[in-house]
């Protein structure tokens, strides 16, 4: 039964759906890998625009259970609500983020959505400005991987809402 | 046109070709790995993955002609089997999740021919060359440079 309340105590949500498949147990030199690759990839990046970077990523690729921890990771080490919030239209709210996010955004977007094309001299050019070249391919690495940790996710409909912040940390 | 740069931590080469290494493993049918990492560099448009993996198809034996169709799988009647088949639309899926999701029928279309290690395993190698798709175009690495 849906009711139409504001009361919380009375509000009934849809049932939570369950994971389709546990691939860390069914897998788990995959995953012991994805999180060896996790390890090698954060520790050349700052870490306010490493979250930044995998909350967008994840955005776009719509992984639940990805943006449920990011942001509470995030939020965790003293990002702005703000900031979370305006992600998703970051073009149009520029002013709450630093060029240099700007440009990692950017570049953000284009590497997630390869299948529409190629990434575009612009893009890479305008990061190449505000990152140097190791600085820029540990960005490069960090939105892949985040990439691959969003089909983990979004294939194996890992269920949102349970993680808590530094849980993998 | 030159790459754009060649540079890559080591440390996430290394854990990249483990995470791929350990997928392919897992799964335990290299031609059908080759035509799932050749598909997903396809839609990715990754010139260097599609040279390298092209010539490691045909090292597996990998036939020319499911290869030249690859693109046209759907339509290629005859050409791959049920498996092969669900395999192909779940990688589709998988790489294009900006779309959307990834339909309950073809997850479990993957889930008839696949038991749930394999499954897992083919998912992390999906993931994995999607990974390596984006380090190769975002630094424009051109292609060649395979050595059999």
């Amino acid at each position: 039964m849906t009711t139409h309340t504001d009361d919380p105590t009375t509000v009934e949500y849809t049932a939570e759906r369950p994971a389709r498949l546990d691939w860390a147990r069914h897998a788990p030199e995959v995953y012991k890998a994805m999180v060896r690759l996790e390890t090698a990839a954060r520790k050349s990046i700052d870490h306010t625009l490493y979250e930044l970077v995998k909350i967008r990523a994840s955005q776009i690729n719509h992984c639940a259970f990805c943006i449920d921890m990011h942001t509470k990771d995030a939020l965790a080490s003293g990002e702005s609500v703000e900031r979370i919030v305006q992600l998703s239209a970051w073009d149009e709210s520029r002013h709450f983020y630093t060029a240099k996010e700007l440009a990692a955004l950017e570049l953000t977007e284009a590497v997630t959505v390869l299948t529409d094309g190629f990434v575009p001299d612009e893009v890479y050019e305008n990061a190449a400005k505000h990152f140097d070249e190791a600085e820029l391919s540990a960005v490069i690495a960090a939105i892949a991987v985040i990439n691959a940790w969003n089909r983990f996710g979004v294939t194996c409909r890992m269920a949102p809402g349970h993680y808590q912040p530094g849980q993998h940390a | 046109m030159t790459a754009r740069t060649r540079l890559l931590d080591g440390a996430v080469a290394q854990a990249m070709s483990a995470l791929s290494g350990a997928a392919k493993k897992g799964l335990g049918d290299p031609a059908l790995a080759e035509l799932v990492v050749i598909r997903a560099s396809q839609l990715n448009h990754c010139a260097f993955c599609l040279d390298m993996h092209l010539a490691i198809a045909r090292e597996h034996g990998v036939s020319e002609r499911q290869l030249d169709l690859l693109s046209a799988w759907e339509e290629a009647e005859g050409v791959y089997d049920e498996r092969e088949r669900a395999a192909l639309a779940l990688t589709e899926a998988v790489t294009v999740l900006t779309e959307g999701f990834v339909p309950d029928a073809v997850y479990e279309r993957a889930a008839k021919h696949f038991d749930e290690g394999q499954l897992a395993h083919l998912v992390g190698l999906i993931a994995a060359i999607n990974n390596w798709n984006r380090v190769m175009v975002a630094r424009r690495i051109p292609p060649g440079g395979h050595q059999p």
